[in-house]
């Protein structure tokens, strides 16, 4: 018997194959939107750790206490050793210096009197030698809108928007008035090598980026930086990564509790309001994921619905035959849960391959984004977590299942002569 | 609709017994089909009995008038009914599925009931590769193979033309006098009619009148 209906499932396309494509199309949708979703709403998360965040960061305590007002004065010392003593550590991870810091930049005339002045937040990193990839990681190349980046000392990049408002150019000097890191007044001046453009007002408005040597001359940190972040090699947050890597640091970098600037690491989530953050864009993710998988359930609902409809002639003669209700309807559930499974892991694997494919390459849509006003990822990139593996189980099998289910239901309510009339229809 | 109610039969009173070859003719509507359906156990009567076999056919279970049919019944259908992805062989087969025999002989029944009716030679062919006179052969194979008590027969012979109509009753006849297998048609068709042994005429769900052929037993 099971072999009787095995081989009608086989040979009737309309019966086999249509549903498994049909259910297979559904899933891949489901699986490749999660990831997508999940992608997106990491990236997002991404954004804020690779432009001032990090996924962990090192600062001093007292530096941790106040890292709103980014004081450079409770910086971390012996940077360089201190990070390549991070980077054996934790080999797997990306270490990067920065400095964040502030003060005015005086743009003077052709006689050295102040032709336009305005306070400016600025970030220096590794630009001109690059050896830890802050160029790709911020994207720079990508966001300079006149001039290029800075290739020799004291050559900036300052936000374009600002660049308008203070009338600079690229080529043009500015003189960068702050405080060192021993509270000294600081007077430096800087060529402005290029204008920038993130999508995103905060960074647009009055910044700066420079590069880490003309910093640590500018503010006087020899061999110091604000804050070392940390980057997951896996290439994104996660909390319990973050945790485990936190206690480890505690571990290998033991420090005394009384030192207010001994080394401290912070996760992203502790840094202001991106555990918050990171917990919306996680609920986000789960509401459009959950409201996508009901209607692609739907859709297979009925699907599941149609296919057992169809087939109510078939039934009414195996009824005639004989055959229990009971029994017909068991095999009925079995074929669709024989479908729904086959569907499922074809669907899974080519949503997951397509996945794949966005995950490494992404949609590169930095061309359409200009002027935009909001800080948003310029590829858009997919990411694949183990939920992928069998969220499409959810529509592709259980839909399937329960429509298959409720059409059967009507053999239970129909007479059997009803459904021989039907196959007489 | 609603709370309309339809009389479809009314004031039936008949008996068939063993090795009929009878019909229930009558125009659309006279309720041929329905009596036919309610003696396959397919429908119950909603006033009245009707025992097939001993068995009352209101007081069965859908479980017990399964068994009735697929230990006693065969049924062929005015559009034969075969499921078009099997092959004759699996069509045919599938009664004794479910009577649960070894496939050793369900080889040997399915090989016996085509021979009857003339087509082992289309064994491994699908419906859709047949004629019309050849599917209700097969039809017939498939109600006959398990050698049922009684054939119920609904407008057999509706899509058939007259050539292939005399093949399948000759073959009905022959099956019901060596087999001793009864026979009850539902039909309106002359060709059939000439072949009945006993004519129940239904008229508005009501039996007009019954004429026996000359050479009733």
């Amino acid at each position: 018997m099971i072999r009787f209906l095995f081989l009608g499932l086989i040979r009737d396309k309309s019966r086999s194959v249509v549903p498994v494509l049909v259910v297979a199309v559904g899933v891949m949708l489901s699986v490749f939107v999660h990831a997508y979703i999940t992608g997106f709403m990491n990236d997002s998360i991404e954004m804020n750790a690779r432009f001032s965040n990090g996924h962990v960061k090192v600062v001093t305590k007292a530096y941790a206490d106040n890292i709103s007002q980014m004081p450079i004065d409770l910086a971390l010392l012996g940077t360089g050793e201190l990070t390549t003593e991070l980077q054996s550590v934790f080999p797997d991870m990306t270490w990067v210096e920065r400095i964040q810091f502030g003060g005015l930049v005086d743009v003077p005339d052709e006689n050295g009197e102040t032709k336009a002045q305005g306070p400016v937040m600025g970030m220096a990193l590794d630009i001109i030698q690059n050896n830890s990839g802050e160029i790709q990681r911020l994207n720079l190349a990508k966001s300079v809108v006149q001039g290029r980046l800075p290739q020799q000392a004291n050559e900036i990049l300052i936000s374009d928007l600002f660049a308008q408002k203070l009338e600079v150019e690229p080529g043009d000097r500015v003189t960068f008035i702050g405080s060192t890191m021993y509270g000294a007044m600081s007077y430096y001046n800087f060529v402005v090598s290029g204008t920038v453009s993130f999508g995103a007002t905060v960074l647009d408005q009055g910044s700066i980026i420079v590069d880490i040597h003309d910093a640590r001359k500018a503010l006087d940190m020899q061999d110091a930086a604000s804050e070392i972040l940390g980057f997951f090699g896996q290439g994104y947050y996660s909390d319990s990564e973050g945790i485990k890597t936190r206690e480890k640091f505690r571990e290998e970098f033991p420090v005394d509790a009384d030192d207010e600037f001994a080394p401290a690491m912070m996760l992203f989530r502790d840094q202001g309001t991106m555990g918050s953050f990171v917990d919306l864009t996680g609920s986000m993710g789960a509401i459009i994921t959950f409201i996508f998988i009901v209607a692609m359930s739907l859709v297979l609902w009925n699907a599941g619905l149609l296919g057992g409809l169809r087939r109510y002639g078939e039934i009414g003669v195996r009824l005639a035959m004989g055959e229990p209700k009971g029994h017909v309807y068991r095999t009925m559930l079995y074929e669709s849960v024989m479908i729904g499974i086959m569907g499922s892991i074809l669907g899974t694997a080519i949503g997951l391959f397509f996945a794949w494919l966005m995950q490494k390459y992404g949609i590169d849509i930095g061309s359409k984004m200009k002027g935009t006003a909001i800080m948003m990822p310029s590829v858009l990139k997919a990411r694949i977590t183990t939920v992928d593996y069998y969220i499409g189980f959810i529509p592709g099998l259980i839909s399937t299942l329960i429509g298959t289910a409720l059409a059967g239901i009507g053999i239970y309510k129909r007479k059997t002569s009803q459904l021989f009339k039907e196959l007489d229809a | 609709m609603g709370n309309n109610h339809f009389t479809a039969l009314k004031d039936v009173n008949l008996t068939f017994g063993k090795g009929e070859f009878a019909g229930l003719v009558g125009p659309s509507g006279s309720g041929k089909t329905t009596l036919l359906n309610i003696i396959g156990s397919l429908d119950t009567p909603s006033e009245g009995t009707a025992v097939v076999l001993g068995q009352s056919i209101s007081k069965l279970n859908p479980r017990q008038a399964a068994k009735l049919r697929k230990e006693n019944l065969g049924f062929i259908f005015q559009s034969y009914n075969l499921l078009a992805v099997h092959t004759v062989f699996e069509n045919v087969e599938f009664p004794l599925l479910l009577l649960k025999y070894s496939a050793s002989e369900r080889k040997k029944m399915v090989m016996d009931a085509l021979e009857w009716v003339g087509l082992t030679d289309k064994v491994k062919s699908k419906p859709p590769q047949l004629s019309g006179g050849e599917c209700q052969r097969v039809a017939i194979a498939r109600a006959m193979v398990k050698k049922p008590t009684l054939v119920l027969a609904d407008e057999p012979t509706a899509n058939l033309d007259a050539a292939n109509s005399h093949k399948i009753l000759q073959t009905m006849e022959k099956l019901n006098n060596e087999l001793k297998t009864s026979f009850v048609f539902a039909t309106h068709d002359e060709k059939v009619i000439k072949y009945l042994k006993r004519k129940i005429f239904l008229l508005d769900g009501k039996v007009d009148h019954e004429e026996w052929a000359n050479n009733k037993n």
